[in-house]
């Protein structure tokens, strides 16, 4: 054997997994909240992109809680592509909770308060947290213990910034959770004054060469700038309904670890909201609507739009964006038609955002953009290939051809997409409509046939 | 110089002064902080070291004074009063400076920057979110 394998290197810094949406990083507009034609992930929607953006630009000023959005449109036309869009640029500050209309129903919990939990999951509460501490490298402990044993211990401790150095007396306490805490000179330390809580962040750079050996969790810091003693302050942001979960009596704290928080019943909710009204008034406070995003609207029933209806009217509310790809339809739960299959009373209330269908040029680009986001290589008659499936069936099939043509063309070890390898996994997977058509042909053949009894009746 | 440059160059002196003025107030809170630890060094020393009969030299300026204990201890209290309060104040304006000058470098503002912090009780009835 002449050639020897090279063993293969892995790069293991990709096993990030890639979802459907993963390459949609804002909505792309410019600053004069104009749609960019491709940015961030987005491609065409002009229309929709720019609505989109002048309600992020609302949401982000506080003017619209307690309102509602619906993103209508075809099937594969970015609806949550744009719900996705506006979640990336509204950023980390802003809470944004998303869920599927068919998750509210579960037997644990009734519909109303799944849905009242989504509601609180997406108000923010800005919160301060201000402590004094006194943050210093230790230069050195002195404790002198009585030669009796017994009895009080007295000890001096030396700490210094970049700036300063000065001495402590140590109380027979502080002692204590010193040795506890195994403080020695060199360790950069802060100790919280109300509570005389000793931390250690780490040692000192400067004392880095004092032992040869040292164990994987020994932390270098740099030796504290300023002032030795300190003012914090620290901004928390919690969410309404993890106070909510707190404060639910039958459960404790620990419900929020287990993930199954049960009913929390209305009085809490209301004692909450007085609380936190009051912080508000105060100055204690900020609170910050967030936004909800429902997919899948059309799989709630009457009573949740009824609830949605009253919900919005909270002062506690935050920005609701729903999303459908239905048109007139039933209302679940009632027999009565209704646009998107949404109640005329709650439509009312929407500001509908309508999407529409890709063009071909778009769809090139959108592939084009998956490609890059699922690492595969796709040469020029391979694209304009897939770009064709896509236009003809339709543009979610045509994406997961790409990975499926990515695996074919790496098992033939080639490094670019050739038509051959779209036109093999076209002949393996089949598209909606040629799955339907195949099943017309052959339904005699399939078990439990529907059709043909239906014909057998109508005969 | 055209408008624009001088325009450019106002604008900088502005943002300039702005930073040199909270360096110094940080500075400031620095050097009263180290006076405050010195002053809290001379106290718990005049607690341990010295009976209340005995007479201590005190240094002002330039010059030592012979003085009571007792005389001493109110005195470098009184000082430490004045300093923690001068301290207070200084950081509470501090805040507007930095508010300042973000504002002037088109920075956004910090979210709840200005937030008047929640007392111990109520910080310790949520703590357990918020040691996430």
């Amino acid at each position: 054997m002449a050639a020897t394998k090279v063993p293969e290197v892995r790069d293991i810094t990709r096993i990030e997994r890639i979802g459907a949406h993963s390459h949609i990083r804002g909505l792309g507009l410019d600053d004069a909240l104009e749609p960019r034609q491709v940015s961030q992930g987005m491609v065409g929607q002009l229309a929709s992109r720019r609505a989109a953006g002048v309600i992020l630009e609302m949401i982000k000023d506080g003017h619209i809680a307690g309102r509602a959005v619906l993103i209508a449109g075809q099937p594969g036309t970015g609806k949550t592509a744009i719900a996705m869009g506006i979640a990336q640029s509204l950023g980390p500050d802003t809470p944004f909770t998303a869920l599927a209309g068919s998750e509210i129903f579960s037997l644990e919990m009734s519909k109303t308060e799944a849905l009242s939990q989504a509601f609180r999951k997406a108000i923010g509460v800005t919160i301060k947290e201000e402590t004094e501490i006194i943050e210093g490298e230790v230069v050195e402990i002195q404790i002198d213990r009585p030669a009796t044993g017994t009895g009080a211990k007295v000890g001096k401790l030396t700490l210094k910034t970049t700036e300063m150095e000065t001495i402590y007396d140590l109380g027979n306490k502080m002692i204590d959770s010193l040795s506890k805490e195994k403080v020695q000179a060199g360790d950069v330390i802060t100790i919280d004054k109300a509570t005389g809580k000793i931390t250690k962040l780490g040692r000192s750079f400067t004392r880095a060469r004092d032992y040869d050996a040292m164990g994987a969790q020994t932390k270098f810091v740099q030796c504290p700038e300023g002032e030795l003693q300190k003012r914090k302050e620290v901004v928390h942001t919690v969410s309404l309904h993890e106070i909510d979960v707190i404060n639910s009596r039958t459960q404790g704290f620990l419900a929020l670890f287990s993930g199954d928080t049960g009913e929390i019943k209305s009085e809490v909710r209301e004692q909450i909201n007085a609380k936190v009204c009051e912080w508000r008034e105060e100055g204690k406070a900020e609170i910050i609507p967030g936004v909800l995003f429902i997919d899948e609207v059309h799989m709630l029933d009457m009573e949740c739009f009824s609830f949605l209806n009253r919900a919005l009217e909270s002062d506690l509310s935050p920005v609701l964006i729903m999303a459908t790809n239905r048109g007139i339809t039933r209302i679940r739960g009632t027999n009565y038609q209704s646009p998107h299959g949404i109640p005329i009373d709650l439509l009312d209330r929407l500001l509908i955002i309508a999407t529409s269908p890709y063009t071909e040029k778009e769809t090139r680009q959108i592939l084009k953009i998956r490609c890059e986001e699922e690492d595969v290589e796709l040469s020029e008659e391979a694209h304009t290939v897939l770009t064709r499936i896509g236009m003809e069936t339709s543009l979610r099939y045509a994406i997961q051809l790409i990975s499926t043509a990515g695996l074919v063309c790496r098992k033939r070890k080639g490094t670019e997409v050739q038509v051959e390898d779209i036109k093999r996994v076209y002949s393996l997977f089949l598209d909606e409509a040629r799955s339907s058509q195949y099943m017309k042909e052959y339904q005699d053949s399939f078990l439990f046939n529907e059709t043909q009894t239906a014909s057998m009746d109508t005969s | 110089m055209d408008a624009g440059s001088q325009h450019v160059l106002q604008y900088l002196t502005e943002v300039e002064e702005a930073a040199e003025d909270v360096l110094t107030t940080k500075q400031q809170i620095v050097d009263l902080d180290m006076k405050r630890n010195r002053n809290r060094e001379a106290l718990s020393a005049l607690k341990h070291e010295m009976s209340d009969s005995e007479k201590v030299k005190v240094c002002f300026g330039n010059m030592f004074i012979k003085f009571p204990t007792s005389k001493t201890r109110e005195m470098i209290q009184k000082d430490l009063e004045q300093l923690d309060k001068e301290i207070s104040d200084l950081r509470r304006g501090l805040k507007a400076k930095v508010n300042r000058l973000n504002e002037m470098q088109g920075k956004p503002e910090l979210t709840g920057y200005n937030l008047s912090p929640l007392s111990a009780d109520e910080i310790r009835a949520i703590n357990s979110l918020l040691t996430r």
